[in-house]
């Protein structure tokens, strides 16, 4: 059986270099047949094209999707700087 | 220094757009003109820097009313296209800096602004050098050409306030929470370095999105990382200021 560290890095490294993704920082975790995916995303579609890419680099693991969207708030308090 | 008593600084890195997301950062944007007096973009506008993604950039951030100066970063780099993702931003009215300089006059003050890319390489003590291999010489090269380029072009500038851009980070401050492992991937101390040899008001960078936002370089130039998700809101303000009155 292939050690999970291994496939955590080969999804890691399809998520930076798919095409579709190319999404570096991302957390990684396997657990058993479980596969967590953690971090910021900058949209809802590419949130669920991150679970796809990491679904068929690791096709026969569980993929759970934690991954959260950049929430853009409105612009905050000015810092002063003097 | 020149009458202006502040100059109000708008900064973000890392919007990464892409189409499903177009529209929704330029409606952030609205009234950024009472707020701030320039946008500084620190790289990463793109997902995988294609010519598309580009344009999607130069439309988001075009005709807005206060001017806007961006450099690239290294998903900007990606498809290769990033001389042509320069041109789009610029046909676009956008500043764009290629480890060069611009200086913007702000209601009667005069700012310059240096920055490019940057790159990694690591921080003092714990980094590469140029030793060994041509591809470890040419990685540190790479970062060593680039702060030879902005302490130059610092050099050259005569402006009342001087900042910044860059996209990887001159300093391990602004890093904390990211893996250390991945420092070298992250930012060099030679930009720092090069910056403090001359002085500037400021240092803006972005990609480290698990960072922070305060730093500060060893000799003592604030540095502040505007990545994105480490601000949580549209842009950060920076006012530059010789009185409290901004």
């Amino acid at each position: 059986m292939e050690a999970p560290q291994y496939v955590a890095a080969r999804v890691q490294r399809a998520l930076a270099e798919d095409d579709r993704t190319h999404e570096l920082g991302i957390r990684v975790d396997v657990r058993g047949d479980q596969l967590f995916l953690r971090g910021q995303v900058t949209g809802e579609e590419h949130r669920r094209q991150m679970e796809r890419v990491a679904q068929e680099a690791a096709p026969e693991l569980h993929v759970h999707n934690e991954l959260q969207v950049v929430q853009v708030r409105e612009p905050g308090e000015d810092e002063h700087l003097d | 220094m020149s009458i202006l008593t502040e100059l109000r600084i708008a900064a973000v890195g890392d919007v990464h757009l892409g189409d499903d997301v177009q529209g929704k950062y330029r409606a952030r944007l609205t009234g950024i003109e009472d707020r701030a007096d320039v946008l500084l973009l620190a790289g990463d506008l793109t997902r995988h820097g294609t010519i598309a993604e580009g344009r999607l950039v130069g439309q988001e951030f075009r005709d807005l009313p206060v001017p806007v100066v961006a450099v690239l970063g290294n998903h900007d780099y990606h498809s290769d296209l990033q001389y042509e993702i320069m041109s789009e931003l610029r046909d676009n009215g956008i500043i764009v800096l290629d480890d060069e300089s611009a200086v913007i006059t702000c209601r009667g003050a005069r700012l310059g602004v240096v920055g490019g890319k940057g790159f990694g390489g690591g921080f003092a003590g714990k980094c590469a050098s140029e030793f060994g291999e041509r591809e470890i010489k040419n990685f540190v090269h790479h970062t060593r050409g680039i702060a030879d380029s902005w302490q130059r072009a610092l050099k050259e500038l005569d402006t009342d306030y001087k900042v910044v851009l860059s996209h990887y980070s001159p300093v391990k401050e602004t890093l904390e929470g990211e893996p250390l492992e991945i420092y070298p991937f992250l930012g060099s101390y030679l930009l720092a370095e090069a910056v403090d040899t001359v002085g500037a008001d400021l240092i803006l960078h972005g990609h480290a999105h698990k960072g922070a936002e305060k730093g500060m370089t060893p000799g003592g130039i604030r540095v502040r990382n505007v990545a994105l998700p480490v601000l949580g809101r549209a842009y950060g303000i920076y006012c530059l200021s010789e009185s409290d009155s901004c």
